[in-house]
C-alpha cells in the first residue's frame, strides 16, 4: 500500500468514531471548564463572564458542603461494608456447596438490572405500609423498629447506602474472585502447612497477593459513591429536608430546576476534581504493598 | 466444622438477600392491590395477569418498551461497525499519534457523565436533537465508544496476522480484507461487546432523563420512574410491579445466556489500569 493509500484507509476507518466522539464527548468536556466561569441563567444566550465567582459562591454554599459530607459518608460506610462482604464472599463462592452454586448464578443479578429497578425495589422493601422489611420486623415483635426508613432524616442516607451495597456488591465479588483464581493453589497450601489459617492467612498471604486489585477496587468505590445519582434521585430526591442531598442531585437541581447552568457546571468541575483527587490519594496511600520486600 | 457451617450460613444469607427481593417483585406483580397491602409476604390467591395487561397498555409500558428497543438496536447498529473500524486501526495500523488518539478514547471511561451534562444539553438543543430518539441514539453511541474501542482493540490484537496477509495476497484491498476476513473472525468479541453495551443501554437512566422530555418518547427506565410518580395518585401498584418485571426480565435473560463471557469482559475492562 502506498503511504497515501494507507493514510486514506486509516482516515476513513477512524473518521466516524472520532467525529462522533469529538462532538459529543470531547467538546462538552472542554466546554464544561469554560462554562463554569460564566453566570448563565435560563435557556437564553445571555452569559456573563465572572471568572471564579461561581467557585467562590460554591465554597460558601452550605448545601455543597452538606452534600459532599453525604458523599464521603456513603463512600466510607459502603466501602467498608463492600470490602468485608466481597472479600469473604469471593472466597466462599468458589466452594462446591449447593449455596455456592446457587450464588454463582445469581450474585450479579443486582448489578445487571437497571438502577431504576433497584431504586424502586428498595423503596418498596422499605415502604412503611406494605414493605417486606417492616412486615418482617412486625412479625418478630419489633414494631418499634418498623419506621419510614426513607422518610426519617436519621435513617434515609443509611438506607440508600444499603441499596447501593446491594447493587454494587456483585461487581466486587467478581473482581476479587477473578483475582483469587490467579493465586497459585500451592502458595495457599504452603501457607496452610506453615500454620497460617483464617485471618492470618488472609493478612499475610491473600491480601498482599490481591493488592493491585484492591487498590483499583477502592478507586471504583470512590468513583461510584462520589458520582452516585440515580439511587438518590429516585429514592428520596435528596430529602427529607436535604438529609440525603449529594453532589450530583444538587447539580441536577441547580441546572434543570433552577436553570443555574453556570453554577451547575462549576459544581460538575469541582465534583470531577474531587473524584480525581480522591482516586489519586487512594492510589498513593496504597502504593506500597506492606508485605512486599519484607520477607 | 464450625467454620464450614458459618461459611455455608453466610452464603445462604447472601444468596437469599439477592433472590428474595427479586422474587418478591415477581410475586407481587401477580397480586391484587388489596393483597399487596394486607400481606406483603403472602402469595397471590389467583395470578393477576391483568396487571401485566394494564401495565403494557394503559400505563404505556408498550410504547416505552418499543422506544428502548429501537434506541438500543439503533445504537448497536452504529456503534459496533464504527467502533470495530477504529479498534482495527488502533490494533493493526499504527501511525504517528495513534497511541495518543487511543488514549483520548480511553480517557472517556474516566470522565464522569455529569461533567459534560450541561454543555451536552445545549449542544443537543442547538442541533435540534433534544427530546428525539435519534439524538439520544447518537449520544449513546458516543458515550459507548471508549469501552467498545478498548475491548475490540484488545480483541483484534489477538487475531492471527497470517489471515490478513493471505487475504491481501489474494488481491483483497485492506478495507475489503477487514470486512470479509477480519470482522467475521472478530465475531465472538463483537457479540460480547454488543451484549454488554445492550444491557447498559437498556438500563440507562441519567442521560435519558436529561435529554428526553415528552412522554411518548420516554425509554423504559424513564417510563417506569414516571409510573412510580403517577401511581402515587392512582395506586395501581400491581401494574407498577408488572412493569418492573418487564424491565428486568429481558436483561436477566440475556445476561444468563452470556454470563461467562460477560464476566470475562467486565473483569478485563475493570482491571485495564
Amino acid at each position: 500500500m502506498t503511504p497515501r493509500a494507507r493514510a486514506v484507509f486509516i482516515t476513513g476507518f477512524l473518521l466516524p468514531a472520532t467525529a462522533l466522539y469529538a462532538v459529543f464527548v470531547v467538546m462538552p468536556v472542554v466546554q464544561a471548564f469554560a462554562f463554569s466561569l460564566y453566570r448563565w441563567r435560563g435557556i437564553s444566550a445571555n452569559r456573563t463572564f465572572i471568572g471564579l465567582e461561581n467557585f467562590r459562591h460554591l465554597f460558601a454554599d452550605p448545601i455543597v458542603w452538606m452534600a459532599l459530607r453525604h458523599n464521603l459518608l456513603l463512600f466510607l460506610g459502603t466501602s467498608v461494608a463492600i470490602l468485608v462482604l466481597s472479600l469473604a464472599l469471593a472466597h466462599a463462592i468458589g466452594s462446591d456447596s449447593r449455596a455456592a452454586r446457587l450464588l454463582r448464578s445469581v450474585y450479579l443479578f443486582p448489578q445487571v438490572i437497571s438502577l431504576v429497578v433497584v431504586a424502586i425495589l428498595w423503596m418498596f422493601i422499605l415502604n412503611p405500609s406494605f414493605g417486606i422489611l417492616n412486615a418482617a420486623l412486625k412479625a418478630v415483635g419489633l414494631e418499634r423498629w418498623a419506621i419510614a426508613w426513607l422518610g426519617e432524616k436519621s435513617t434515609a442516607l443509611a438506607s440508600i447506602g444499603v441499596a447501593h451495597v446491594w447493587h454494587a456488591l456483585g461487581f466486587y465479588i467478581m473482581l476479587f474472585a477473578a483475582a483469587l483464581r490467579t493465586i497459585p493453589p500451592d502458595v495457599i497450601e504452603a501457607a496452610t502447612l506453615d500454620g497460617a489459617t483464617g485471618l492470618t492467612r488472609l493478612r499475610y498471604v491473600t491480601l498482599p497477593m490481591l493488592w493491585a486489585v484492591l487498590r483499583i477496587a477502592l478507586v471504583y468505590m470512590a468513583i461510584g459513591t462520589m458520582n452516585i445519582f440515580s439511587l438518590v434521585f429516585l429514592m428520596t430526591q435528596g430529602g427529607p429536608d436535604r438529609a440525603t442531598e449529594v453532589m450530583l442531585t444538587y447539580l441536577y437541581e441547580q441546572a434543570f430546576k433552577h436553570s443555574e447552568f453556570g453554577y451547575a457546571t462549576a459544581l460538575a468541575v469541582v465534583n470531577f476534581v474531587l473524584v480525581m483527587a480522591l482516586s489519586g490519594t487512594i492510589l498513593a496511600l496504597f502504593r506500597h504493598n506492606p508485605q512486599e520486600g519484607k520477607a | 466444622m464450625i467454620r464450614r457451617v458459618l461459611v455455608a450460613a453466610g452464603l445462604w444469607v447472601f444468596a437469599l438477600s439477592v433472590v428474595v427481593p427479586l422474587l418478591w417483585v415477581l410475586v407481587t406483580a401477580f397480586k391484587t392491590g388489596a393483597e399487596i397491602f394486607t400481606s406483603p409476604w403472602g402469595v397471590p390467591h389467583t395470578l393477576q395477569w391483568e396487571n401485566f395487561a394494564r401495565a403494557w397498555q394503559e400505563a404505556g409500558i408498550a410504547r416505552y418498551f418499543m422506544n428502548s428497543l429501537l434506541v438500543t438496536l439503533a445504537t448497536l447498529a452504529i456503534l459496533l461497525p464504527i467502533g470495530a473500524m477504529a479498534a482495527y486501526i488502533f490494533a493493526r495500523y499504527p501511525f504517528r499519534g495513534s497511541k495518543w488518539l487511543f488514549g483520548a478514547f480511553l480517557g472517556g471511561m474516566m470522565f464522569p457523565l455529569f461533567l459534560t451534562i450541561v454543555p451536552l444539553f445545549f449542544l443537543l438543543a442547538r442541533l435540534q436533537l433534544l427530546d428525539t430518539l435519534h439524538g439520544l441514539t447518537l449520544v449513546y453511541v458516543a458515550y459507548s465508544l471508549p469501552f467498545t474501542v478498548f475491548v475490540l482493540t484488545g480483541f483484534f490484537q489477538t487475531l492471527p496476522q497470517e489471515m490478513l496477509e493471505a487475504a491481501l495476497i489474494d488481491g483483497c484491498g485492506h478495507a475489503r480484507a477487514f470486512w470479509k476476513v477480519m470482522l467475521p473472525l472478530a465475531k465472538p468479541g463483537i457479540i460480547v461487546v454488543g451484549v454488554f453495551n445492550a444491557i447498559g443501554l437498556w438500563n440507562e437512566y441519567p442521560l435519558a432523563l436529561v435529554i428526553m422530555t415528552s412522554d411518548e418518547r420516554r425509554t423504559l427506565p424513564l417510563g417506569i420512574a414516571n409510573l412510580l410518580m403517577v401511581e402515587q395518585y392512582q395506586s395501581d401498584w400491581g401494574a407498577l410491579f408488572a412493569g418492573l418485571v418487564i424491565v428486568m426480565l429481558p436483561v436477566l435473560f440475556v445476561y444468563w445466556l452470556f454470563r461467562d463471557r460477560i464476566h470475562e469482559t467486565m473483569v478485563a475492562g475493570a482491571l485495564k489500569g
